[in-house]
């Protein structure tokens, strides 16, 4: 475990607002926590408390009872970015956790969106699905990583997109 | 059923105050004589008892409080405990569980209010949960790294009744302790330090907690490395050992801070390595090749300052595993133990003690020399709590008190008051400011109605010394509401409470206080008015590196 680095304080990292601090900071973390009713204000409270910043969240339940999956994102602020996991987990709502930043994963995020019009061949061509068409617009969802989910909702702006709604990711490790 | 379990957790003492929501509770309590209830006169006394109390005796300290404002006033105590890692339980009342929400009479969002400043919190709305959340909320207080744990109990529930029910075996899946050593790196540790040419070893509260202690000591002997603590980790190596450095941080000794800064191997054990240790971070020890951490809080393995070898584990633990490993030693390690001992004679504590005026240092003197280490000094915040850490040769654990994390004026008293309670056979000194005392100057009552040998010590100096300080040295001279005038006068006080008290401002007369301190039954408080111009020293300057630290003018 000795490090050939010479010593280090939390002062050394890339330069803050660089695109690869930000890369450095952000953490992507699965949870499984404890589905109390004061473990979501555990957790965002921690991680206000600790000047981190939550840049997305999904709670679903898991496949145990009594216990929800968090996806989160999480940039570590000014703290080391290990921080994140470590002060997590002396939570003692939170039963596991896995960072998965960086790491070959499935990622997905959700977005459902209203469009106006009702030519949306371009959109299922995207691999989005029509949930309801009417006189008012097309209702669509599109699934996928982040980064095409950016570019569908850019897609949406050709077709007169009227409201979007959109989840954080949800990870799961690739098995191979 | 609350009272059971809490006679099944082993709990003697109780330091509570009674309210709407907490009644139930109440109302059975002259049926467990075996538990003693402390009328505190307000919550934050309560807390702070708890505490002194957990802090001198190890078992953790048992509140009592009813909701809303009850609840509330606890909150400064247990943020204090909690900073330092105190064993506490905290039971406070809450409105019936139907009423939750409604905003009803007394009700408050408690568990909310405390998380931040709490191990872990319960809010209890059925009876069925209430044996297995008492029985948890002391394993988690009082294992790993200790805590206060509240538990909040919904009226209704206090008022149900229930089987007789035992809690069922100890299952929390989200709390892991880390106890066990990693065997390779202990051995790596302790091959760093040995070899190290100029190492240095850093004890922190977390030592005292493991009761390390004597393998701190058999390790630093063995590995011939200086020692010294933090604030809160006096007591965890004797300040007249040959190997003692004495305390660290920016109003540390100087051959602590010189030590520190010129090391190339530091090992911390059982600390946070807060601001208040490291002064400017980016100047803290820069000539460290080798930084060791050992902690029982993983989180705090870079939080601060990232070590090369870490060891999240009990401090025993990890110093035992250690110390069998301790190889030869560098061959320059005379050579630096000599430097220390230069430095100790170039830079060593002192004071003014002939300009007509009480000096606060004179009183401390005066006490070491009657109480050796004997006796538990209790001190409250500011410059009468270092005052009281770096003039007294402490030589064991448990024997200075003091709110080091969460530096909470008017911890003092009521932590006394607790720490006689948690120590009976050991004289207890309450050390403080006349400002922090009347903080919470109410907790008087207590020492009177129990007689409490508790002997308070007033540093009087007419302001708010320590901020009068920094206002001298680093705000441009501008004093600014730093003076007290206008305080009572303490020996009417003591009166008005039915206690003795005297006034000392001549330093002939500190003796014959003192012994009529030590001679008094039950509470004693002196009134010193010492020099308000006394200062602290050494002092590192707000922002500055450990090199810069300032001494006493000569």
């Amino acid at each position: 475990m000795i490090e050939t680095t010479p010593p280090q304080t939390v002062a050394a990292r890339p330069s803050p607002g660089s695109a690869e601090d930000l890369a450095v900071r952000v953490r992507v973390l699965s949870v499984l926590v404890d589905d109390g009713s004061n473990t979501l204000s555990k957790v965002s409270g921690l991680i206000r408390r600790r000047g981190f910043h939550v840049r997305s969240i999904s709670v679903g339940p898991s496949r145990h009872p009594g216990r929800s999956r968090m996806t989160l994102t999480i940039d570590a602020g000014h703290a080391e970015t290990d921080q994140v996991r470590k002060q997590l987990e002396r939570l003692v709502e939170v039963i596991e956790i896995e960072d998965v930043t960086g790491q070959l994963v499935h990622s997905r995020e959700l977005v459902v969106a209203k469009v106006s019009s009702s030519e949306v061949a371009g959109l299922v061509k995207w691999g989005a699905k029509v949930l309801e068409s009417g006189p008012d617009g097309t209702t669509v969802e599109f699934a996928g990583e982040g980064k095409d989910v950016g570019d569908f909702i850019d897609e949406l702006l050709h077709h007169g997109v009227l409201d979007v709604a959109r989840s954080g990711p949800v990870v799961m490790r690739r098995t191979a | 059923m609350i009272l059971e379990a809490l006679e099944r957790e082993g709990v003697e003492y109780i330091f509570g105050y009674p309210g709407g929501a907490n009644l139930p509770i109440y109302q059975h309590l002259h049926e467990h004589p075996k538990l003693q209830h402390i009328l505190v006169r307000h919550e934050q006394g309560a807390a702070h008892m708890a505490d002194g109390y957990a802090r001198a005796c190890g078992k953790p300290g048992v509140v009592f409080a009813t909701s809303g404002p009850g609840a509330l006033n606890l909150v400064t105590g247990l943020a204090t405990a909690y900073m330092d890692s105190v064993p506490m339980i905290a039971i406070t009342g809450q409105v019936a569980s139907t009423q939750v929400g409604r905003d009803a009479f007394q009700e408050t969002d408690v568990i909310g209010a405390t998380s931040s400043v709490t191990k872990h919190s319960y809010l209890v709305t059925n009876i069925a949960q209430l044996p297995r959340v008492i029985h948890e909320a002391f394993h988690i207080a009082t294992t790993g790294r200790p805590g206060p744990v509240l538990i909040d109990i919904c009226k209704d529930v206090q008022q149900a009744d229930a089987e007789r029910i035992t809690p069922e075996r100890l299952e929390i899946p989200g709390y892991q302790l880390n106890g066990h050593v990693d065997l390779d790196r202990a051995r790596e540790a302790a091959h760093a330090l040995a070899q190290a040419e100029r190492p240095v070893i850093l004890a922190g509260h977390g030592v005292l907690l493991s009761r390390a202690e004597r393998e701190l000591r058999a390790f630093a002997e063995r590995a011939g490395a200086p020692v010294g603590t933090t604030l809160l980790g006096i007591g965890a190596f004797p300040v007249n050992h040959p190997l003692a450095l004495h305390m660290t941080g920016f109003m540390g000794t100087g051959w602590n801070l010189k030590a520190v800064q010129n090391a190339d191997v530091l090992m911390m054990v059982g600390m946070r390595v807060d601001d208040r240790v490291t002064a400017r971070l980016a100047d803290f020890a820069p000539k460290v090749k080798t930084f060791i951490h050992i902690d029982i809080d993983g989180s705090e393995m870079g939080k601060n300052v990232r070590p090369h070898i870490e060891l999240v584990a009990d401090a025993r633990n990890a110093l035992e595993a250690m110390t069998p490993h301790v190889g030869p030693l560098n061959e320059g390690r005379g050579r630096w133990l000599a430097q220390i001992d230069a430095w100790r004679e170039e830079h060593p504590l002192k004071y003014t003690h002939s300009n007509g005026r009480l000096q606060p240092q004179d009183v401390l003197i005066d006490m070491y020399r009657r109480c050796r280490n004997d006796a538990i000094v209790v001190a409250d915040v500011g410059q009468n709590q270092i005052w009281a850490a770096l003039w007294w040769n402490y030589d064991r654990p448990g024997m200075f008190l003091n709110s080091g994390g969460s530096g909470t004026m008017g911890f003092a008293l009521p932590a006394a008051i607790g720490a006689k309670f948690g120590r009976p056979d050991k004289a207890v000194w309450c050390v403080a400011g006349e400002g922090g005392f009347v903080m919470t100057a109410q907790e008087l009552s207590v020492a009177v109605e129990h007689q409490l040998d508790v002997k308070i010590v007033l540093l009087n100096n007419f302001s708010l010394g320590m901020v009068r300080q920094f206002q001298d040295d680093f705000y441009g001279g501008v004093r600014s509401q730093s003076d007290l005038t206008h305080m009572p006068d303490f020996v009417k006080l003591s009166d008005a409470y039915g206690m003795p008290a005297i006034r000392v401002d001549k330093f002939e007369e500190i003796g014959p206080a003192l012994d009529t301190a030590e001679k008094t039954k039950g509470p004693f408080l002196i009134d010193f008015r010492i020099d308000p111009e006394a200062n602290v020293y050494p002092i590192v300057p707000l922002g500055k590196s450990l090199n810069d630290f300032w001494e006493a003018p000569n």
